[in-house]
């Protein structure tokens, strides 16, 4: 059977606010996303840098979770990446492919993505990998897909659109892998 | 006639279930992306935190900047785009009517229930929000506050004003700028949003 989130039920409204699968949610353009990620980086570096990571992280572990428990049909880690990846793209991120995965990590391939999208109209080619988005948010649901806690798992990017590259390319390791 | 906010949030509704090939929503003729508020409020907030009380007001004016900016270019590409035509621009009688569709717009994105309170033509703007997701997240993670935490809501409340009132665009960004008198986050009722003037419309003489 196919992997589905019926996002006609899970995106819903109570009045004013915009629900996800029971989370508070809100839609925000490239331009807002981009300027915080430019603001964190020009005045933290690397410690805005990894604000913007565990934010998702947390966000996205949050989120993830109660999709996980209420889809309880998805048991195989098989369904459960291809989950992950639909609420990716369902939320407008872009298109992400878990490839090799496993408890230890696995790498993960995206060919378009918001950020980059957002990042590239904006201020142009980067000098290095710029998808701290991305990073965290592969995190946050490998966690909450493997119960593991936050932190357990660390996001590089290995190659990246906004440097050029053909795809971005992350790596996920568990700690002590 | 006024502006239809059902009208709107029932198009963004339907809109932000469309997804072309790359996954991304391209709606009103922006990318959008639908994320959860605790990532915004501890983006924010963490990075006030982190600046420390020494450099909060940069903070809070850097995250008010990316607000305005955003809010400038985003309601710009807003109303150029064949929805709003399509939709919007139908039930605009008159110029300040684009405030109106502007805040339905920004009710329907999830950011609270913007409401106009007054609007002075190229004087003053004022929106109440009484369910704000920064003020709310400020509360709920910190307690009371002792200013304004709804950074995003002041920059845009500024650039509803640029946009009808400023420099054609791109140059009239920040001609107009915001307070937050009243917050929920500090314990008010509401949070409301004041745009006037800044030093930088053209209109106002520099001082000294």
């Amino acid at each position: 059977m196919a992997v589905q989130l019926d996002l006609e039920n899970e995106l819903a409204r109570k009045g004013h606010r915009m629900i996800l699968s029971g989370q508070p949610v809100t839609l925000h353009c490239h331009h807002y996303n981009i300027n915080l990620q430019k603001t964190l980086e020009d005045i933290l570096g690397e410690e805005g840098v990894l604000l913007l990571y565990r934010s998702v992280e947390e966000a996205i572990y949050g989120g993830f979770k109660p999709i996980l428990k209420h889809y309880n049909q998805i048991k195989t880690l098989k369904s459960k990446l291809e989950m992950a990846a639909i609420l990716y793209q369902n939320s407008g991120l872009g298109v992400i492919h878990f490839q090799d995965m496993g408890p230890e990590g696995g790498r993960i391939v995206s060919n378009a993505s918001h950020h980059v999208t957002g990042w590239l109209a904006k201020h142009g080619r980067r000098k290095t990998p710029g998808c701290h988005f991305t990073r965290g948010w592969i995190a946050g649901a490998l966690e909450a897909m493997f119960q593991y806690p936050i932190g357990h798992y660390q996001v590089k990017e290995l190659e990246c659109k906004m440097v050029r590259h053909g795809d971005c390319v992350f790596d996920a390791t568990a700690n002590g892998s | 006639m006024t502006i239809d906010g059902t009208k709107i949030i029932h198009a963004v509704m339907e809109g932000s279930m469309i997804r072309e090939s790359k996954g991304i929503i391209p709606l009103f003729g922006v990318y959008l992306s639908l994320f959860s508020v605790h990532y915004y409020n501890k983006l924010s907030f963490h990075f006030e935190k982190i600046m420390g009380k020494e450099r909060e007001a940069e903070a809070q004016s850097l995250l008010i900047k990316a607000a305005q900016e955003c809010g400038y270019a985003t309601f710009h590409g807003i109303r150029n785009s064949w929805e709003w035509d399509e939709l919007v621009t139908p039930m605009i009688e008159k110029r300040e009517d684009q405030i109106q569709g502007f805040t339905a717009v920004a009710v329907a994105f999830g950011w609270g229930d913007l409401k106009v309170e007054e609007l002075i033509p190229n004087e003053k703007l004022v929106i109440r929000v009484s369910d704000s997701y920064e003020a709310n997240g400020y509360r709920e993670q910190y307690g009371l506050s002792d200013s304004g935490k709804c950074y995003m809501l002041r920059g845009v409340t500024g650039a509803f004003m640029d946009l009808i009132y400023g420099e054609d665009y791109p140059d009239g960004c920040r001609g107009f700028l915001a307070e937050e008198p009243l917050c929920r986050a500090k314990g008010d009722p509401y949070c409301e949003f004041i745009a006037r003037k800044s030093s930088h419309h053209p209109g106002v003489e520099k001082e000294g």
